[in-house]
C-alpha cells in the first residue's frame, strides 16, 4: 500500500495525538486510603448476649445420607451420615443457627482478627456445617480425604468461585470482601456435601451449639437489633439492650410442625 | 507503475531470503517411505521440505537415544520421553542436566506427528521446530550454542556418513539433526487399542460396557463435555482438538497462575492459565496428569473436571456444562483404560 504524503503527515499526527492525549488525564491523588480508625472495645465495660435457640414441635428424625455412590468416601466417613440441615436435640434444642449482631454497631470499624478460620473437608464432609469470619479475615480450607473435593462457594454478594481440591493438597486461602449472610458452599462432586459461611464486618457473631445455646461477649453496651439465621427456618430478629458488665439473655423460638 | 526503486528492492528480496538460509541442501534425498497410519489413526502429516526416508528415520531414531545431545552427555531425548513409559518420564516436572527440575509435565511423544502446535504453549508450530528448543534449555539438556553438541556429532566415527546418506552430504548442520529427530517422532505413531477396534474396527466387543457406557458421557456434551476437547473424529481420532483451554488449573485464590501457558506466546490477556489440549491416547500409562503433573490418577482427573475445574476469569465455558454422576465417572475412568494403544515399532534405542 502506499499513501500519498500528504495524508501519511495527516496520519502520523493523528496516530501522534492520539499517544498523547493519555497522560494528560489528571491523576487522581487524593489520599482516601489512610489507616482505618478501629473501634477498641472497654472491656471495663463490655457485655455479653447469651441465650439458647429453641425447636417446638415433633423432634425431627435425623435423615441418614446415602454417601455409598463413593466407598472411599464411607470408609473415611467413620460412622454414618447425618444431614446436618435442621439437628434438634431430645430437648428441642436447636444447632447450626448463625447469630450475630445486625444492626447498632454502624460507623464502628473492628480490626480484623489475625486469627484463621478453618474449614476441613474430611470423611467427605464439610466441618464444621456452619461458620463465621469477619471480612477479610483468613479463610483456611484444607482436605483430610483421600479423595479429590471441590469447594464451591455459591456467594451473591461476594465472588463465587469454584475451586478443586486433590487428596494431600496445600490448603487453600480465602478471603471474603464484603459482609454476606450467608454464603453457601457445596462439593459439586458430593453432591450431600453442603457447609454455611456467615461474612459479618463486626466480630460479633455465634454458631448455636448441639445444645442450642450461644454466647456473644465483648459487647460494647448499647442497642442491637439480633438476627439469626438458620438455613432450613430461615431468619428472625429481635433487639436487645446491653448494659455495661452485664450478660443480657436472649431466646428464640422455631416453631416446627 | 513500479518505480525504479521498488524493481531494485523486488531483485534483491530472493537474494535476501536465500542468505538465510544454509548454502548446504538440507532435505532428505532418498527415496520417501509411507509412514503407515496404525488403526484410528489419520494419515501423517509431513512436511514438504522434510520428506521421511527409511534412513533419516534411522539417523533420527539415533540421534533421539544420543546422550551426547546434552551439554555433560548425561541425557537423550528419551530421558524424559521413554518409551518404557509411553515416550513419557513419568514424573511430576522432569529433570534435565543436574537434575535441574523442569517447570512442566513431560507429554507423549506417542501422536505428536499430528499436532497442530508443539510443547503445552504452543511455542513451536512443528515438530522440527519443536526438537531443538529442549536441547538449548538450560533446565533440560542444556546447550549454551548449537555447536557445542554439534561438533561432538562431527567428531563421532559413524554421524558423518548417516548424515551423508541422508542428506547427500556429510555436513551435520542444525536444520538436518531437527529434520532427522521429527522424521523419527512422525514414526512414533500408537492407535488400534480397544477403543479403536470398537469404533473404527467394527468389533462390538472389543470395549467392556462400562467402557462402552464411559464412552457415552465422554461424547454427551451434557455430561463429560470430554470430546469438545479432546475430540473424536468419524474416521479417526487424536483426542485433541490442539488449541488451547483454560481449566483453571494452577491458579491460585488471588486468580494469579503459577504457569501463564499459552500467554507465554500470545500475550493476549485471555490466553492466561490456557493450555494446549493434551491427547487422551496412552493415556492410562502417562500418569502423573495436567501440565503441571499435579494430578497422580486419572480418577482424580476425572473427579477434577466433575468439580468443573478451578475458576478463573478465563476458564474456557465449555467446563461448567460438564455433568458427572458417581458412576459416569467410573465410567469414564474405564473408558480412558481402553485408549492404551500399540506401540510402535523400531521405536527403541537402535542396536549398536
Amino acid at each position: 500500500m502506499r499513501l500519498k504524503p500528504s495524508f501519511a503527515l495527516v496520519l502520523i499526527a493523528a496516530s501522534l495525538a492520539g499517544c498523547k492525549s493519555k497522560p494528560t488525564e489528571p491523576v487522581v491523588t487524593t489520599e482516601t486510603s489512610s489507616a482505618p480508625v478501629f473501634y477498641h472495645v472497654d472491656a471495663a465495660t463490655a457485655g455479653s448476649i447469651s441465650g439458647t435457640l429453641k425447636y417446638t414441635g415433633k423432634r425431627p428424625t435425623p435423615k441418614l445420607i446415602d454417601i455409598s455412590q463413593d466407598p472411599t468416601c464411607v470408609k473415611a466417613h467413620k460412622g454414618k451420615a447425618y444431614d446436618e440441615s435442621l439437628v434438634v436435640d431430645s430437648k428441642g434444642d436447636l444447632a447450626n443457627a448463625f447469630v450475630y449482631i445486625r444492626k447498632g454497631l454502624e460507623g464502628k470499624v473492628f480490626e480484623v482478627p489475625t486469627t484463621t478460620v478453618t474449614l476441613d473437608q474430611s470423611g467427605c464432609w464439610f466441618r464444621p456445617h456452619v461458620v463465621g469470619l469477619m471480612v477479610g479475615q483468613q479463610l483456611i480450607i484444607t482436605n483430610s480425604d483421600p479423595v479429590t473435593h471441590n469447594i464451591h462457594s455459591v456467594a451473591q454478594i461476594n465472588r463465587e468461585w469454584n475451586h478443586s481440591m486433590g487428596p494431600g493438597d496445600a490448603p487453600l486461602q480465602r478471603k471474603f470482601t464484603k459482609p454476606e449472610i450467608m454464603v453457601p458452599v457445596k462439593c459439586n462432586i458430593h453432591d450431600w456435601m453442603h457447609s454455611f459461611i456467615g461474612v459479618t464486618d463486626n466480630p460479633y457473631f455465634a454458631v448455636s451449639k448441639d445444645d442450642g445455646t450461644f454466647k456473644i461477649e465483648n459487647l460494647p453496651p448499647g442497642t442491637y437489633t439480633l438476627g439469626v439465621w438458620h438455613e432450613k427456618l430461615g431468619v428472625q430478629e429481635q433487639t436487645i439492650s446491653v448494659s455495661p458488665k452485664s450478660d443480657t439473655p436472649a431466646n428464640f423460638t422455631y416453631k416446627g410442625e | 507503475m513500479p518505480s525504479p526503486r521498488t524493481l531494485t528492492c523486488l531483485a534483491i528480496l530472493p537474494l535476501l531470503l536465500a542468505g538465510c538460509r544454509s548454502r548446504t541442501q538440507d532435505n532428505p534425498v532418498g527415496k520417501p517411505i509411507a509412514i503407515k497410519a496404525p488403526l484410528g489413526l489419520p494419515p501423517v502429516p509431513v512436511p514438504a521440505d522434510n520428506p521421511a526416508t527409511a534412513d533419516s528415520v534411522e539417523l533420527g531414531r539415533r540421534l533421539f537415544y544420543d546422550k551426547r545431545l546434552s551439554s555433560d552427555n548425561s541425557l537423550a531425548c528419551a530421558h524424559c520421553h521413554d518409551p518404557k513409559f509411553y515416550f513419557t518420564d513419568g514424573l511430576r516436572l522432569s529433570k534435565g542436566v543436574n537434575d535441574q527440575l523442569g517447570v512442566r509435565n513431560a507429554p507423549t511423544l506417542l501422536n505428536s506427528a499430528y499436532m497442530p502446535f508443539q510443547f503445552w504453549d504452543g511455542r513451536a508450530i512443528s515438530l522440527e521446530q519443536q526438537s531443538v528448543g529442549p536441547i538449548a534449555n538450560p533446565v533440560e539438556m542444556n546447550n549454551a550454542k548449537h555447536e557445542i553438541f554439534l561438533d561432538k556429532l562431527k567428531d563421532d566415527a559413524e554421524y558423518p556418513k548417516m548424515f551423508r546418506k541422508v542428506y547427500g552430504s556429510k555436513e551435520i548442520n542444525l536444520v538436518r539433526v531437527e529434520k532427522a529427530l521429527a522424521n523419527f517422532e512422525r514414526t512414533l505413531l500408537s492407535g488400534n487399542s480397544a477403543f479403536d477396534r470398537f469404533q473404527y474396527g467394527g468389533d462390538q466387543t472389543a470395549l467392556t460396557p462400562a467402557q462402552i457406557r464411559g464412552l457415552a458421557v465422554f461424547l454427551n456434551p451434557a455430561g463429560g463435555n470430554c470430546a469438545s476437547c479432546h475430540t473424536i473424529g468419524p474416521k479417526d481420532a487424536i483426542f485433541t482438538d490442539g488449541k488451547f483451554h483454560n481449566i483453571g488449573q494452577g491458579v491460585s485464590g488471588d486468580g494469579d497462575f503459577t504457569d501463564i501457558g499459552r500467554y507465554h506466546e500470545t500475550k493476549v490477556e485471555t490466553d492466561k492459565g490456557a493450555f494446549k489440549t493434551p491427547t487422551l491416547r496412552n493415556i492410562a500409562q502417562t500418569a502423573p496428569y495436567m501440565h503441571d503433573g499435579s494430578i497422580r490418577t486419572l480418577a482424580a482427573v476425572v473427579d477434577f473436571y466433575a468439580g468443573q475445574g478451578n475458576s478463573n476469569p478465563y476458564l474456557d465455558p465449555e467446563i461448567r456444562k460438564i455433568h458427572l454422576s458417581p458412576q459416569d465417572r467410573l465410567d469414564l475412568v474405564e473408558f480412558l483404560n481402553a485408549l492404551t494403544g500399540d506401540l510402535p515399532p523400531n521405536s527403541g534405542p537402535p542396536a549398536k
